[in-house]
């Protein structure tokens, strides 16, 4: 980690540099990229992958992998529709859903895998193909319409202009209160964080100042939207401040370490397969909500995405570090790169090219790092 | 018979921090059985990888003679083209492979068209094998599916079939039943008539008294004498060049009283991991008590670090026997369950079993006893309450770092150490074990863990070590179990163990009539 403090910078916070350069340079070429309308599309866009890429962190932090996500999703979105149909009112089937289908094949992945140290990429791959078959069965191969009015609003409705802004101007109310306390204790220790916080610290403001802007006219913040934040939050504080989230860092810095210092290895790793299967599944019935109905193919290779917004985001595939900030930002450059690509008119099969090149970039990065610190 | 193949001289090998080698000379003849003997981290493995190009010229000084002629190594191959073969404790072989490729591996024959001539490789093979006398290993049977001692003879024809003129075998012995050690001694005699120079690393008095024609000790880098004929040397002899020193005045005596046994070890006994019916550990007793170092001594494989192990629930599933804390029947399933019952373990190899090295020292300190700096339900970290305990624990222990949020892969070795200590004196243990608490630290290091470990125990934590270095050993411990070939074999106290007597139980070179 030695070398100019601007070049460690630039290091340290490559994708979020990443972002704001790609972001700045759609705004300047496209103007329809910056309207509020396209930012709040591809906040809504994001939210999907986002919500399984904060699951699929903690999988991939912890060392492991789940490939099966997508087809949860596909499962999820057609077992809601499926009940609704059979006259479940929305607010039940939805968690009904959440409980047996994200619950059950996270319990089965989670199962295999800590209790009987089956490799997560196989037991996964093989869920993969199993829920897939099983959303095809369930509803013979054809979509099937939502049969619950309500259930739209999940993935339609808005909060309205007005109380987004309050909420918003809680927030940042909040991260001043938390920055104030962290100068004054560091004032107290005497430690120059500046460099570490001053990204991090920047960019809350500015996602809020953004956040005001896109969602505080028009319609407002969009439900899923509002429940990916609420969700990433959660995510970034059990990580950051908790016993689980330290565990997670230990499982996948030095899994024996991590058992020799009296960690539950099996309990732990069973509750990061089920955490991920619920959240896939949790996407899978926003997915449905906003198209009101279920089409078995729903979710088909968003592994891929979630795992490159992982990568993209700094996580490494080792296991034992990244953040759910980074997997964020991973999945904003993958959302603003879909949206800008098809406002530019970049052909789908381009799109597909280009993507793959920044996951390589993004993996080739890390190993750099890697080397960095070892060296 | 008096035909020097090999000569090493003035060999100097330095890790950082460390001198493994310190102006070694060496010489080896053909035809004879060079037995290499000295205490664990002697120097022993470090010499021969220097002679087997495993440490390459010129990462060591000194000079090589092979037949005469210089040789610097630059890599193993290089030293198997002129001859050297190692055969090295963990064997070398693709399990998945047959008997044959193995042997021939990236050297099978070709047929004219480039492809492996199979025919010609097996036939080759089985003349090899049928040299060595071994009828019953096939060609064809894949290495996975014969037993270790067959797989060690496999190792050895490879190497014959290089035209090895000196071969190692670096504790050939340690994973081979009596039956197969037998075996592989009447191969070595074999070779020796064969005129090959066979250099035989080991600490089992009873085998290089059987096998060697002469022995070489090697102390803390150094060589110890010349060359003597074994005819020529007692085994005290032997054991007394290995130890040498004299006790410094760095161990004050303990003027402690021992309190209460708090913990009692009855018949305990582990499962080899891979061999079924064998045993790593074989019917253990003993029991330690509050306020007592208790010493844990013993060669490299003798059991000690399993042992000790499997008292932290390392292996539940291989682990027999009855233990008792503090007068009641505890069931230890998993660390977790240890950690419960008061135990800690510091364990041997602290990079892949201990630290988190791409964590901070605050993460580092707590991760086992995180109910200190946290409260239930959920679980929440108090930072600062983290921050100020463990910055705590770095001016206690006198840790050399800017501050709880250093990355601990940063850290020198002796730091290291001294992080596990922390995060192990923040559980609060009642027994605390430590495998080998002091290797590769430097000294000032390891003063302040020696005075530290007095410190606990005067404060009534019943404190068992295990060391590699005799003098450390008997230095730090009220009571000393020695143990060899997984049975604790005998027992001292602090005023009758003596290096020599110590070590004569360990090598097996004294055991028990039974």
């Amino acid at each position: 980690m030695a070398g100019h403090p601007a070049l460690r910078f630039i290091r340290t916070n490559a994708t979020l540099i990443a972002l704001v350069v790609l972001t700045v340079a759609l705004a300047l070429v496209d103007p329809t990229f910056a309207t509020a309308r396209n930012l709040s599309n591809v906040a809504r866009q994001v939210t999907i992958v986002g919500i399984i890429g904060v699951g699929m962190t903690m999988v991939i932090l912890i060392a492991g992998i789940d490939l099966s996500v997508g087809s949860v999703v596909g499962v999820a979105a057609v077992v809601v529709t499926l009940l609704m149909q059979y006259g479940l009112a929305a607010w039940l089937a939805v968690p009904v859903t959440l409980l047996i289908v994200g619950g059950v094949i996270g319990l089965w992945n989670g199962f295999w895998i800590a209790q009987y140290r089956i490799p997560p990429f196989i037991i996964t791959l093989g869920m993969l193909t199993i829920g897939r078959g099983v959303a095809l069965s369930l509803t013979n191969g054809s979509s099937i319409p939502a049969a619950d009015p309500s259930f739209a609003l999940l993935g339609s409705a808005y909060i309205p202009p007005v109380p987004t802004l309050a909420l918003l101007a809680l927030a940042a109310l909040a991260g001043v209160y938390a920055l104030v306390k962290a100068w004054r204790e560091g004032r107290k220790t005497a430690l120059p964080h500046a460099e570490r916080d001053i990204p991090g610290i920047v960019a809350t403001a500015v996602g809020l100042l953004l956040a005001a802007y896109v969602f505080g006219g028009g319609d407002g913040l969009p439900i899923p939207v509002a429940i990916f934040a609420v969700i990433a939050a959660v995510a970034i504080f059990v990580l950051g401040h908790t016993r689980f989230g330290r565990r997670l860092y230990a499982l996948g810095g030095n899994e024996e370490a991590a058992r020799l210092s009296g960690i539950n290895i099996t309990a732990t790793k069973i509750i990061v397969y089920v955490t991920v299967s619920l959240l896939s599944a949790l996407s899978g019935i926003l997915l449905a909500s906003r198209l009101n109905g279920a089409s078995p193919n729903l979710g088909n290779m968003f592994e891929l995405d979630a795992i490159a917004a992982v990568v993209i985001g700094g996580t490494s595939l080792a296991g034992g570090s990244g953040t759910i900030g980074g997997t964020i930002v991973g999945a904003l450059i993958i959302g603003v790169l879909n949206n800008g690509m098809s406002l530019l008119g970049v052909s789908s099969f381009y799109q597909l090219i280009i993507k793959g090149l920044i996951i390589s970039l993004a993996v080739w990065f890390d190993v750099l790092q890697k080397k960095s610190w070892k060296g | 018979m008096s035909d020097v193949v090999l000569k090493m001289e003035h060999i100097v090998k330095e890790f950082p921090g460390v001198r493994a080698l310190d102006d070694v000379d060496f010489e080896a003849r053909a035809g004879e059985v060079l037995a290499l003997m000295g205490e664990n981290g002697a120097g022993k493995s470090t010499l021969m990888k220097v002679l087997g190009g495993v440490w390459p010229y010129p990462t060591y000084q000194g000079d090589i003679f092979i037949k005469g002629e210089r040789a610097r190594f630059k890599s193993p191959r290089e030293a198997m083209d002129a001859g050297v073969a190692i055969i090295h404790q963990e064997l070398n072989l693709i399990p998945e492979l047959t008997v044959a490729e193995n042997i021939f591996l990236d050297r099978q024959p070709a047929n004219a068209f480039g492809a492996i001539d199979w025919r010609r490789m097996n036939a080759d093979a089985a003349a090899l094998l049928k040299e060595l006398g071994l009828s019953d290993v096939r060609p064809t049977d894949r290495v996975k599916h014969i037993a270790v001692g067959k797989q060690q003879m496999v190792e050895i024809a490879k190497a014959l079939s290089k035209n090895a003129s000196i071969l190692i075998l670096d504790e050939p012995t340690s994973a081979l039943t009596d039956k197969e050690v037998t075996e592989l001694f009447r191969v070595i005699r074999k070779l020796r008539q064969a005129g090959v120079c066979l250099c035989y690393i080991s600490h089992k008095m009873e085998e290089i008294e059987e096998i060697a024609d002469r022995v070489v000790v090697l102390r803390d880098g150094r060589t110890i004498g010349a060359p003597t004929a074994i005819a020529d040397i007692t085994l005290d002899q032997i054991i007394a060049r290995m130890v040498g020193r004299e006790l410094t005045e760095m161990y004050p005596a303990s003027t402690r009283q021992r309190g209460e046994t708090i913990l009692d070890v009855t018949n305990l006994s582990v499962d080899h991991p891979s061999l079924p019916g064998e045993q790593k550990v074989k019917d253990v007793s003993f029991s330690a008590s509050c306020g007592e170092i208790l010493g844990l001594c013993g060669l490299m494989g003798s059991g000690r670090t399993t042992l000790v192990s499997a008292l932290f629930g390392a292996f539940p599933d291989a682990t027999h026997g009855d233990v008792t804390i503090v007068g009641k029947k505890v069931e230890i399933r998993s660390p977790a369950d240890a950690i419960a019952q008061g135990i800690a373990l510091l364990t041997e190899d602290r990079k892949a079993l201990g630290l988190f090295l791409g964590q901070p020292i605050s993460f580092n300190t707590t991760i086992s006893s995180l109910q200190t700096v946290s409260a239930p339900p959920i679980g929440v970290i108090d930072a600062d309450q983290e921050r100020a305990l463990t910055e705590r624990y770095i001016a206690q222990l006198n840790v050399k770092a800017p501050g709880a949020d250093t990355i601990v892969g940063t850290l020198s070795g002796g730091n290291q150490q001294k992080i596990l200590l922390a995060r192990w004196l923040n559980a609060n243990p009642k027994i605390f074990i430590l495998d080998e608490p002091t290797r590769g630290i430097d000294i000032g290091a390891k003063v302040e863990i020696h005075k530290l470990l007095h410190r606990l125990a005067d404060q009534g934590v019943a404190i068992i070590i295990i060391s590699s270095e005799l003098e450390e050993l008997l230095g730090m411990s009220d009571r000393i179990l020695v143990m060899n070939e997984g049975r604790i074999v005998q027992e001292f106290s602090r005023e009758n163990a003596s290096r020599e007597a110590v070590m004569e139980w360990a090598t097996g070179a004294r055991r028990v009539e039974t």
